[in-house]
């Protein structure tokens, strides 16, 4: 399927469901429902982990149809190894794609514009290592000419920004952050991992994080959010030193809504007395998803 | 096989040898990132590069093949200058296409002294340290970071073939002292010579007088464009026995040692003190990891700006002042782009020991200059937004966030652990002059090692803390 077919269908298929609605039907259970808004695992394996919140959540499959373009959009903007947690690891982002490509996905992508130099962030992470053994296209993102500048509808700070063409062109985007503490936007997440798409992170830190952050998942949300806090950094962030605290949370959540698997994350955090980060209240204040964790399903699940 | 098919075989296997040289150059410069080694291992055969090394005291491989180019060149002649140099390559380019188009004819031109005066003056400023004349016209130095030069001397080229070679290039003047009287060489037999003068009208060097029946060694460049005209094989190549320039075997031990007493001399005088002479006061720029100091990197760097091809986050540039008709040193410009961390890629390149080797061990604390906070323009405190764009990049924690005077995170600077690479000023989203600008060191020093205190990872207070 091409996107243009995929984009016809997603349309075809919101016009039968706005249409049912307008008989009083209302959806179909099977669409949305039957499934949590979010779900949180605690285990040690995180690739268990992964399987777990994904069969709470109805499996990947619900996401990835045969022939889905897929970008799968990790942490890997340092060059540091993998066990400082500064990046997503390796085996999850693997994982991932794996699962992808056997539901028949017809390419899995993965890029980050990177802080560090990108060929020493994508080399020292292991993530272009794993990411390659599992079968995706590993894209450089240290160039503008990868990037397509997009106007964004609803926003007061930000107006626009340039977009990495994968996370434009791709039928599916899978977020795939690793928590843990940032110096400026207080935490890293599913919502901030999104500056990793964009070219121009300079703007965002012009015109103010908090404000801006959200704004970038105006243009378009994640498909699918899943936010390693395995072993959460919790000083240092987000390079992280040699002196950096952190917190064996052993966790991954996965939801649709970026605002919801961000405001638990934030939970775990003030566990360890870091404030929840402006943008999340904003990110919700402008639609973007639901802060208010008492007002989801939130599914608990031990592995 | 007739002699002159046997030299016209040689003589394009000589111009596909020096092509081919040329042509990879090229490329691994236009792509450093996967031509690395490539880059390493020609520019190490750079005899003017070596040079630069050898009389500037770098390492001990430099030196050594310094003299083992030096002493080759004294059995074999100017073989650099025909097979390796990448200008010499480029010149036969032009002065061989404009031949094809134009028709073009060389003649016998005498040794003249006033065509040493420019590589002489050269020679001696760069010996008291001053390398920016000399880099100038290096000629791998043209050709890896090419100027307007590069283009005035391939224009005199097309009109003049080798030229440059004999009259301007401070390494073909070393490389012709040297080999002046070569062991084994292209010679003229005054016997078998029929006077005919084809050999003179397609040397590119003029080193080649048909009519008086001899060849200038000292300034043959091995093109072997000679031997493949000659109709009937009287140039040879082996132990000269016709006329060669050669001016006898008294003088010439006479002139091998005054030159290697020169020589000697000149390597054995310090070059620091050398420097000195000459060292004009200066604000010091961010110099690459490994150039020591400002003295030590004016003194070894021949400009030819490899470093700058080779730098993966595009940091060094050409020059402090922006201004690149002429060549200048080049140096780390923080808001192009920053030092990476564990990155060694310019020492590993420079082909003069100007940036010192340096383990990524030593290079991580390397302090190349030192960040200076302006509280008053970062965006914390002036716009009272989030920001920490210097904190997150900055490899050491000399620049971490702490709340402030404005009730917010801010960066907080400890210089004892900053190393100058320049990540927080290209991060600092603050432009024209960032809130956080690192300015150089004259002489690089070592950064206190960054902190580490290993604490056991803390755990949650409930399953859920949501």
């Amino acid at each position: 399927m091409d996107r243009r077919s995929f984009l016809k269908t997603l349309a075809g298929g919101a016009a039968v469901l706005g249409l049912g609605r307008t008989a009083g039907l209302g959806a179909s259970p099977a669409l949305a429902q039957d499934y949590p808004d979010l779900v949180a695992v605690r285990g040690t394996s995180v690739t268990a982990m992964y399987d777990r919140a994904l069969e709470a959540l109805g499996g990947l499959g619900r996401f990835v149809g045969k022939g889905a373009k897929v970008l799968v959009k990790p942490n890997m903007g340092w060059a540091v190894e993998p066990s400082m947690a500064a990046n997503t690891s390796p085996e999850l982002l693997s994982h991932i794609i794996a699962n992808s490509l056997a539901l028949g996905a017809s390419r899995v992508s993965v890029f980050d514009n990177t802080c560090d130099n990108w060929r020493n962030a994508y080399g020292k992470s292991g993530l272009e290592e794993a990411a390659k053994a599992a079968g995706a296209t590993v894209a450089p993102a240290n160039e503008e000419k990868y990037f397509q500048k997009v106007t964004i509808p609803g926003t007061s700070r930000l107006g626009e920004t340039s977009f990495h063409e994968l996370f434009l062109e791709a039928d599916v985007v899978i977020n795939v952050p690793v928590l843990k503490h940032h110096g400026g936007a207080k935490m890293t997440g599913a919502l901030k991992n999104l500056m990793g798409a964009i070219w121009d992170r300079s703007n965002l830190h012009w015109n103010g994080l908090d404000q801006c952050i959200p704004e970038l998942s105006l243009y378009r949300k994640p498909t699918l959010n899943i936010v390693e806090a395995r072993r959460v950094m919790l000083t240092g962030g987000p390079r992280g030193h040699g002196d950096s605290q952190y917190l064996a949370a052993n966790m991954l959540l996965a939801s649709t809504d970026p605002v919801a698997v961000d405001s638990a994350s934030a939970k775990i955090l003030a566990d360890s007395g870091i404030n929840e980060p402006g943008y999340i209240a904003r990110a919700a204040e402008i639609g973007l998803g639901q802060s208010d964790l008492s007002r989801l399903s939130v599914q608990r699940l031990t592995v | 096989m007739k002699p002159k098919k046997r030299f016209a075989i040689l003589k394009w296997l000589r111009r596909a040898i020096s092509w081919g040289l040329l042509a990879l150059l090229l490329l691994a410069l236009g792509r450093p990132d996967t031509f690395q080694g490539t880059i390493g291992v020609l520019s190490s055969l750079q005899f003017g590069q070596l040079m630069a090394g050898f009389f500037s005291h770098g390492e001990a491989n430099l030196i050594g093949a310094f003299l083992s180019m030096a002493v080759l060149s004294a059995i074999f002649g100017r073989f650099f200058c025909g097979f390796i140099c990448p200008m010499g390559a480029a010149m036969d380019l032009a002065f061989l296409a404009r031949s094809r188009i134009r028709g073009h004819r060389f003649a016998f031109r005498p040794s003249r002294a006033f065509r040493l005066l420019v590589p002489v003056v050269l020679l001696g400023l760069f010996w008291l340290g001053l390398t920016l004349p000399f880099g100038q016209i290096e000629p791998y130095s043209l050709m890896a970071g090419p100027s307007v030069l590069t283009l005035l001397a391939l224009v005199l080229a097309a009109f003049r073939g080798r030229a440059f070679c004999n009259a301007l290039c401070p390494t073909g003047l070393v490389l012709r002292l040297i080999s002046g009287s070569p062991a084994l060489g292209l010679w003229l037999d005054p016997g078998t010579c029929l006077g005919c003068g084809a050999c003179q009208r397609v040397c590119p060097a003029s080193c080649l007088d048909g009519e008086g029946k001899y060849i200038d060694s000292g300034r043959c460049l091995l093109c072997l464009e000679c031997a493949s005209a000659c109709p009937n094989g009287s140039l040879r190549f082996g132990r000269p026995k016709g006329p060669t320039g050669d001016p006898g075997k008294r003088r010439a031990f006479l002139r091998l040692a005054a030159g290697g007493t020169l020589a000697a001399g000149a390597f054995l005088t310090s070059p620091e003190l050398r420097a000195r002479a000459l060292a004009i006061p200066e604000q010091a720029p961010i110099l690459p990891p490994g150039a020591l100091s400002l003295a030590h990197f004016n003194a070894h760097c021949s400009l030819c700006h490899t470093c700058v091809r080779a730098c993966p986050n595009l940091a060094l540039r050409p020059s402090p002042s922006g201004f690149t008709i002429l060549r200048d040193k080049p140096v780390l410009d923080a808001y192009e782009g920053f030092c990476q961390y564990d990155c060694v890629v310019c020492s590993k390149v420079c082909p003069t020991g100007a940036i010192r080797p340096l383990s990524v061990e030593a290079k991580r604390l390397t302090k190349l200059g030192l960040a200076d906070l302006d509280r008053d323009e970062c965006v914390v405190v002036k716009n009272g937004t989030s920001c920490g764009a210097c904190a997150e990049l900055c490899p050491t924690g000399a620049v971490r966030m702490a709340v402030g005077p404005s009730g917010r995170e801010e960066p907080t600077l400890d210089r004892d652990y900053c190393i100058g690479c320049g990540a927080c000023q290209k991060a600092c989203p603050v432009r024209p002059i960032a809130a956080i600008v690192v300015s150089g060191l004259a002489v690089q020093q070592t950064a206190r090692p960054p902190r580490v205190l290993v604490t056991e990872d803390l755990t949650l207070d409930e399953e859920f803390p949501f």
